[in-house]
C-alpha cells in the first residue's frame, strides 16, 4: 500500500500540475484566444495557428521543448568542459529556434515574398516608391516615444520596427537587436498586421476629403520583362553599395523575385512560393510562439511593446496618406491618397484595405493595382529602415 | 565604393548606441533615418525611370521598322477617324449589342482595350454582334 502511495505521489509531483505556474496558466489562455481568432475569425491563420500553437507548447511545464542545455550538461559536474552534453540535448524547439536566431528563417521567408511579389505596379508608377518611404515614419516616431520611455537604444530600435509591418523584417531586427523581446514584437507585429483592416479605415478617413477618394487613377503603364528581369539585380546592387547591412533580407527577396520574373527556374520559383515558404512559415510561427513563455512574456514592458507598437502602425499609415495628399495636389488630383495608406508593407492585406474604401465613396474605383505599389515600396522601405537601425545599434 | 558605408559608420561613431542616449540625439537618429529611407527610395524611384526612358527608346527604334500588321492595318480601306480624348469615365458614341449581354460586352471591351493597349475612353465601338457559327 505504501508503495503505491509514493508511487502516485512522485507521478504527482513529476506531472505538470505541480509545475504549473500562473503564468503558464494566463499564457494557455492566450494561446486559446489566439487560436480561435485565428480558426473561427480568420485573423492571419496561416501564422496565428503556428504561433499560438508554439505559446501552448512552450508553456507546458515540464514538457522541456523549449529548454536550453542546462549547465551540468554543458560543464560536467567538477566544473570540466566535457559534461558529455550536445546541442541535439535541448529542447526540440530549442534547436528549431537557431533558425530564428542566425536570421536563417526571416530571409528564407523573404525569399518566398519575392518569388510572390510583382514589382509590375511599382515601376509602372515609379512614384509609389516615394509613399512606401513616407509609410515609415511610424517607425521613427515610436523610436523616439519607446526612448522616452526608457527602453535602451537597441530595444527602441527593435520596437519601433512593428511600425514597418513587416513580420520577417521585425523578427530578423529583434533576434540582432534585442532577442529577448522577440515573443512580444513578432505578435504584436503579426497581431497588427492581423488587424489592419480595423486600424487603417478610420485614419485614412479622417486625413481625407470624399473628393480626394473618389479620385479614379489612370490606368498603368505596361511593364516589359526585360524591365522586370533587371529591377531586382540592379536595385540590389544600388542598396547593398549604399547601405550594406540590408542585403540578407533584400538579397534574398531580389532572389525570390528574379526567380519569379526570369522565366526559366519556374521550379525554383514555385518552390520558393509554395513549399519552402510553408514549411518555413511553420517553423518560424511555432518557434516564435515559443518564446512567449510566462515568467518572461508577463511583464509590464509588454503592454508598452503593445501600444508601441500600435502607435508605430498608426503613424505610418498617417504618413503614407499624408504624402498620398501631397502628391493629390501636385500631381492636381491624378492620386488618390488612399494609396498612401498602402505604403506600410503588410502584402497584399493594406493595398487591400486601400480597394475597398475606395470603392466605398466611387464603386466604379479600382484601386487594388495602383495601391499594390506603394504596398511592395512598403517592402523595401522597412528592409531598408530595418537595414539603418542595424547599422546604429549593432 | 566604399563612401557611403564608410560615411554612415561615422555617424554611428558619433551618434551610435555606444553613446548614452537622450531625446535629441534620438530625434537626430529618427531625421536620419527616415531621410535614409527617403533618399534610398527615391534613388530607386530614379532609377526606374531611367530604365523606363532606356527601354523607351528601344521600343521607339524597333517600332520605326514597320510591321506588316500595322501595314496592313493603315492600308486598310477604313476612313481614319480623329481621336478625342474624353475624361476617364466617359465612352464614346452609342454601342449597338445585338444577341450579346452588357456584361459580355463590357468584357470584351476590357479585351480589345488590354490587347490593344489602348485606353478605353480612346476606342469607340459601334456594334458588338453575336456571329452564330456556320457548320
Amino acid at each position: 500500500m505504501e508503495l503505491i502511495t509514493s508511487l502516485l505521489k512522485g507521478l504527482w509531483e513529476s506531472s505538470g500540475f505541480t509545475l504549473l505556474t500562473w503564468q503558464n496558466m494566463v499564457m494557455i489562455g492566450v494561446a486559446f484566444v489566439f487560436l480561435f481568432l485565428a480558426i473561427a475569425k480568420k485573423f492571419e491563420p496561416l501564422l496565428l495557428v503556428p504561433i499560438a500553437f508554439g505559446i501552448l507548447l512552450a508553456n507546458l511545464p515540464g514538457s522541456g521543448i523549449m529548454d536550453d542545455l542546462t549547465l551540468s550538461q554543458v560543464f560536467g559536474g567538477d566544473g570540466s568542459l566535457a559534461g558529455g552534453g550536445h546541442w541535439y540535448d535541448s529542447g526540440v524547439l530549442r534547436i528549431l529556434y537557431a533558425g530564428v536566431k542566425s536570421s536563417i528563417f526571416p530571409c528564407l521567408i523573404f525569399l518566398g515574398v519575392g518569388a510572390m511579389t510583382d514589382f509590375g505596379p511599382l515601376l509602372s508608377n515609379p512614384v509609389s516608391l516615394l509613399l512606401g518611404a513616407a509609410a515609415q515614419l511610424g517607425i521613427y516616431i515610436a523610436f523616439i516615444i519607446a526612448i522616452l520611455l526608457g527602453f535602451t537604444p537597441q530595444e527602441a530600435a527593435a520596437i519601433s520596427i512593428i511600425g514597418g509591418a513587416d513580420g520577417p523584417t521585425a523578427i530578423w531586427l529583434t533576434g540582432k537587436l534585442a532577442s529577448h523581446l522577440l515573443a512580444p514584437i513578432a505578435l504584436a507585429a503579426y497581431s497588427y498586421m492581423a488587424l489592419i483592416p480595423l486600424i487603417q479605415p478610420p485614419i485614412m478617413k479622417a486625413l481625407t476629403t470624399k473628393k480626394e477618394r473618389e479620385v479614379k487613377m489612370t490606368q498603368l503603364r505596361k511593364v516589359s520583362k526585360t524591365e522586370k528581369i533587371v529591377f531586382p539585380v540592379i536595385v540590389l546592387v544600388l542598396i547593398a553599395l549604399i547601405l550594406p547591412s540590408v542585403v540578407p533580407l533584400l538579397g534574398m527577396l531580389m532572389l525570390g523575385n528574379l526567380f519569379r520574373e526570369c522565366g526559366v527556374v519556374d521550379r525554383l520559383s514555385d518552390t520558393a512560393q509554395n513549399a519552402m515558404n510553408n514549411i518555413v512559415v511553420i517553423l518560424l510561427g511555432v518557434t516564435v510562439g515559443a518564446t512567449a513563455n510566462g515568467e518572461s512574456f508577463l511583464k509590464p514592458q509588454t503592454l508598452g511593446i503593445v501600444a508601441l507598437g500600435l502607435t508605430a502602425f498608426i503613424f505610418s499609415t498617417v504618413g503614407g496618406v499624408l504624402l498620398g495628399k501631397i502628391l493629390y495636389i501636385v500631381t492636381k488630383g491624378k492620386i488618390n491618397p488612399l494609396i498612401g495608406a498602402a505604403g506600410v508593407s503588410a502584402v497584399p492585406m493594406a493595398a487591400r484595405v486601400a480597394q475597398n474604401e475606395g470603392r466605398k465613396y466611387n464603386p466604379t474605383n479600382f484601386l487594388l493595382m495602383h495601391a499594390m505599389g506603394p504596398n511592395v515600396a512598403g517592402v523595401i522601405g522597412s528592409a531598408v529602415a530595418a537595414g539603418f537601425l542595424l547599422l546604429m545599434f549593432q | 565604393m566604399k563612401i557611403a558605408p564608410h560615411f554612415l559608420g561615422i555617424f554611428t561613431d558619433i551618434y551610435g548606441s555606444n553613446d548614452a542616449m537622450n531625446i535629441p540625439k534620438a530625434l537626430l537618429i529618427a531625421l536620419v533615418g527616415f531621410l535614409t529611407v527617403v533618399s534610398i527610395l527615391a534613388v530607386i524611384a530614379l532609377f526606374i525611370k531611367l530604365i523606363a526612358f532606356i527601354f523607351s527608346l528601344i521600343e521607339k527604334k524597333k517600332s520605326s521598322k514597320p510591321s506588316t500588321i500595322i501595314t496592313a492595318v493603315n492600308d486598310s480601306p477604313t476612313p481614319k477617324k480623329t481621336a478625342v480624348t474624353l475624361p476617364d469615365n466617359e465612352s464614346q458614341g452609342e454601342l449597338e449589342l445585338v444577341g450579346v449581354d452588357e456584361a459580355t460586352a463590357a468584357i470584351l471591351m476590357a479585351l480589345v482595350s488590354y490587347k490593344t493597349e489602348i485606353p478605353l475612353n480612346k476606342l469607340a465601338f459601334r456594334s458588338i454582334k453575336f456571329v452564330e457559327e456556320v457548320e
